[in-house]
């Protein structure tokens, strides 16, 4: 319907002789050629090119190398780009971990406590990529806010979590990184240096983001 | 980044709450367009159906999340129940909540194109201010980049595919309010919709690092986004391409 619509309004008797005399003569012969099988032909094009961006911008693990900024400050304090105050404080085994023999490793200081629902759902995913990233020279020190090492390695084993846990009975961690919020996130790079901090429940996107790209950094 | 909002002793998480207050200015918008295009009649219908949708598109995010995170989810089913903002995808949003609605409309026989054609107009408001969450909250990181307008998250300097998603909803935004004016046929506005969110997913996720993947690396939204824009085109084929005589 919609083509014999177009061809009434041109002259029957005029045949293009392979020139193109302004706008009216494209939008005269356009519509002649049969639309449906341009579009799907347009169609096909679409399916395949999408499929060629899909498959040419597929996640590739490694992350991008960047050489690591220089650090901002010498001083050490709970902020980004300043060195990670050092501490040292035991696991619930009884091990004694100081922060700075971590130095080379990227690591995830989260600080935490069984009874907040958000420090709980967010155990699952730093597992998970304690897992991952492990071998690659990560780790967490998962820093508990005075609780005592019984109700920790219960809870510790009954989610399935391996990573190391402290005990910061006193709080004096807590303190010294001011953490006003449960959980509290500091990820340092692989010369000490805090490069971000995460105040509340993170994503996995953001934690395996962010330590994707620091444990490709030389250190 | 700011995931955290501190009002004294109050902590709000900023993500959750511009998702709070981008569900009401879009149900808002929602309503309104449906009072503009359809009276009070629709209104009242569209009142009813949005929370439905929104319901749908609450569990769509949350399973669609935690279906393509199932090495995590699979081994803490407890997380698909957990006040977690950030285990929510937005195609699964978008499937869910259309599925909601759609099916509300089939059980009381209601046509649900006018419905879609309003929300079509109220949604990329509420996407520009859920994308600003995301950048508050640090979620949704970008590539590491070194252009101009890079904003620092994580302890990077990446891209602001956040920003990119809220300059792509505006755009969108403004086309449909263009298409709105002339007098398109039902169910145009919903598919013009859908192909420029399929176009935005498909091309903004390959500068995301932390998408959802399938085998080979594969990004989850990024097929989402062609079968989108597929079916956009295809309702363009079947509904205003002309046949060949």
């Amino acid at each position: 319907m919609e083509k014999v619509a177009i061809l009434s309004h041109t002259d029957n008797n005029r045949r293009w002789t392979g020139g193109l005399h302004g706008a009216r003569d494209i939008l005269e012969y356009m519509p002649i050629i049969h639309l449906r099988r341009t579009w799907d032909a347009f169609l096909i094009t679409t399916v395949v090119l999408g499929s060629a961006f899909i498959w040419m911008t597929r996640a590739t693990p490694g992350g991008t190398v960047v050489a690591p900024p220089a650090a901002a400050a010498t001083l050490p304090a709970p902020f980004t780009n300043h060195p990670a105050p050092d501490f040292t404080l035991t696991t619930i085994d009884g091990t004694r971990v100081r922060l700075s023999d971590l130095r080379g490793q990227v690591v995830l200081i989260n600080i935490w406590a069984t009874w907040c629902p958000p420090c709980r759902a967010e155990m699952p995913v730093i597992q998970a990529a304690y897992e991952r990233f492990h071998s690659r020279g990560f780790t967490v020190l998962a820093v508990n806010q005075q609780e005592d090492a019984t109700t920790i390695q219960a809870y510790l084993r009954e989610n399935g979590l391996t990573f190391p846990a402290l005990l910061d009975g006193a709080a004096e961690v807590g303190v010294a990184y001011q953490a006003r919020a449960l959980p509290s996130s500091f990820f340092v790079d692989r010369r000490g240096i805090i490069r971000a901090i995460y105040r509340g429940p993170m994503s996995r996107g953001v934690i395996d983001g962010t330590i994707e790209h620091l444990v490709a950094e030389t250190p | 980044m700011y995931p955290l909002l501190e009002l004294g002793p109050v902590r709000l998480s900023s993500g959750g709450l511009l998702l709070i207050i981008a569900v009401l200015i879009g149900t808002w918008l929602f309503e309104r367009h449906a009072r503009q295009r359809g009276g009070e009649q629709l209104v009242e219908l569209a009142g009813r159906c949005a929370s439905v949708a929104l319901l749908g598109a609450l569990v769509g995010a949350r399973l669609w999340y935690g279906m393509f995170s199932w090495d995590v989810y699979g081994r803490s089913p407890g997380l698909f129940l957990a006040f977690r903002i950030g285990d929510f995808a937005w195609p699964g949003a978008l499937a869910g909540g259309a599925l909601a609605g759609y099916l509300w409309c089939r059980h009381f026989g209601i046509s649900a194109v006018e419905l879609a054609d309003a929300a079509a107009l109220a949604l990329p408001i509420a996407q520009v201010v859920a994308s600003i969450g995301l950048l508050l909250s640090g979620e949704a990181l970008g590539a590491p980049t070194v252009l101009p307008w890079a904003v620092y998250l994580s302890g990077v300097a990446r891209h602001p595919t956040q920003l990119y998603f809220a300059a792509a909803a505006l755009v969108s935004r403004a086309l449909l309010a263009w298409g709105a004016r002339s007098a398109a046929r039902p169910g145009m506005l919903t598919a013009f919709y859908l192909g420029f969110q399929g176009i935005a997913m498909l091309l903004i996720e390959a500068l995301r690092v932390d998408s959802l993947v399938v085998a080979g690396g594969i990004r989850v939204a990024q097929v989402s986004g062609l079968l989108l824009l597929l079916a956009a085109l295809w309702w363009q084929r079947s509904h205003v391409v002309a046949a060949p005589s």
